[in-house]
């Protein structure tokens, strides 16, 4: 089904909402859009972005490829925020109850079904968000990794009402207060409390046990010595 | 040896009063002299293959806090805004945003730091020239680590 970008205009009175038929990145073309709550939204995408310039499988027609615009005070949980908007609108929406890893990948079943990414430019959040919507399959380098909503419930989902649930998801998450954030993200995900992790600090990997958050809701973990780390940035992932 | 430790280091000569400090950690031997107008800091290391000296940092005069590095006036410095990891270049293999010796312009991105996966880009607020880079790519920052020294132009 050809996306129709009226549908959430008209849910959205007000709001600004791009829709591209094929962009490089949405990111890029959020960076020049300024209105509070703008909405780019691509049907694919050539340049799809992850962490760190990493490239994200945007395949025409069958995801949500989106860049909400926010002025908003950045605090370092609304990227966690912004997750659990996704992962609750996702639930409400389809039933799949997706993972949540650390600080906002979902996962379901153990692979990604969306990935988030959230950049701060020129006092504003560009918040980057990619959802496997109604892929049937993925290509070979992904299938491991990779899922869609579609193949974890066997069906296809209009992508227009799933984006509407989400954006009134992020408006909902977005006026929590942080330790309310904190409490729902340590309920939401399996990430946070005992599971075995290897993550990447300072140019080392470090394997251990997830023991936590800590008050701004940097992710604790206890290392094979003994040690107990911050992580502040994502990267992390199950190991052996 | 790093320089938030590094910082540490000069941090704990200010509050004891002590007025020359030599530490060893490994191949890296700190050598903190406190003098009347500036402090000198030289870290060297045993390493062949290493320059002699890696870091020459001077801080002003005790009791100024912060030590940040400023060794001649009118330099600015650009720190970090918040807790994450500095990049120095938008995707991994790509040449660093900026090197010592370039020009910038305000908006210039000098770096990102990632707290949780988001993306801060840190700009440049003035024209003038990088002189000295003061972080790793990949290294944890603190919120108010000096990451760059910016001669106005």
């Amino acid at each position: 089904m050809p996306f129709n970008p009226d549908l959430v205009r008209a849910a959205f009175p007000g709001r600004r909402v791009d829709f591209y038929k094929e962009t490089g990145s949405t990111m890029t073309l959020a960076a020049k859009v300024h209105e509070d709550g703008a909405v780019i939204i691509a049907d694919s995408q050539t340049g799809g972005i992850g962490r760190y310039n990493r490239p994200w499988h945007s395949a025409p027609s069958d995801g949500l490829y989106f860049t909400v615009v926010l002025r908003t005070t950045p605090l370092p949980v609304l990227t966690m925020a912004i997750g659990l908007a996704v992962q609750e609108a996702i639930a409400r929406y389809t039933g799949l109850h997706c993972d949540i890893r650390w600080p906002n990948d979902l996962l379901a079943n153990g692979k990604k079904c969306c990935g988030i990414l959230t950049q701060l430019h020129e006092e504003r959040v560009l918040a980057g968000i990619g959802i496997n919507v109604n892929h049937e399959s993925f290509p070979f380098e992904l299938d491991a990794i990779a899922t869609s909503l579609r193949v974890e419930t066997g069906r296809t989902w209009p992508r227009e009402a799933l984006l509407i649930e989400v954006l009134n998801s992020i408006e909902a998450f977005l006026r929590l207060p942080q330790d309310a954030v904190l409490a729902a993200f340590t309920q939401q995900s399996s990430y946070v409390r005992g599971r075995r992790v290897a993550v990447e600090l300072n140019g080392t990997e470090v394997r251990g046990i997830t023991a936590g958050l800590d008050a701004n809701g940097y992710l604790l973990l206890d290392d094979d010595n003994g040690r107990r780390h911050t992580i502040l940035a994502g990267g992390v992932r199950p190991c052996s | 040896m790093n320089i938030p430790e590094i910082k540490e280091l000069i941090q704990a000569l200010i509050d004891s009063g002590v007025a020359e400090l030599e530490v060893q950690r490994g191949e890296n031997r700190v050598r903190i002299v406190r003098g009347g107008a500036v402090q000198e800091v030289v870290v060297t290391t045993a390493s062949a293959a290493a320059a002699p000296v890696q870091h020459v940092v001077s801080a002003p005069a005790v009791p100024a806090a912060p030590p940040a590095p400023k060794a001649e006036e009118g330099l600015q410095t650009v720190k970090s805004p918040i807790v994450g990891t500095y990049y120095a270049a938008p995707s991994p293999g790509a040449s660093d945003f900026v090197n010592v010796g370039d020009s910038v312009k305000p908006g210039k991105v000098l770096c990102i730091v990632e707290s949780m996966k988001l993306m801060n880009e840190i700009e440049c607020e003035v024209s003038g020239t990088i002189i000295a880079k003061h972080v790793e790519n990949g290294q944890p920052v603190e919120y108010g680590t000096t990451l760059f020294t910016v001669r106005p132009s």
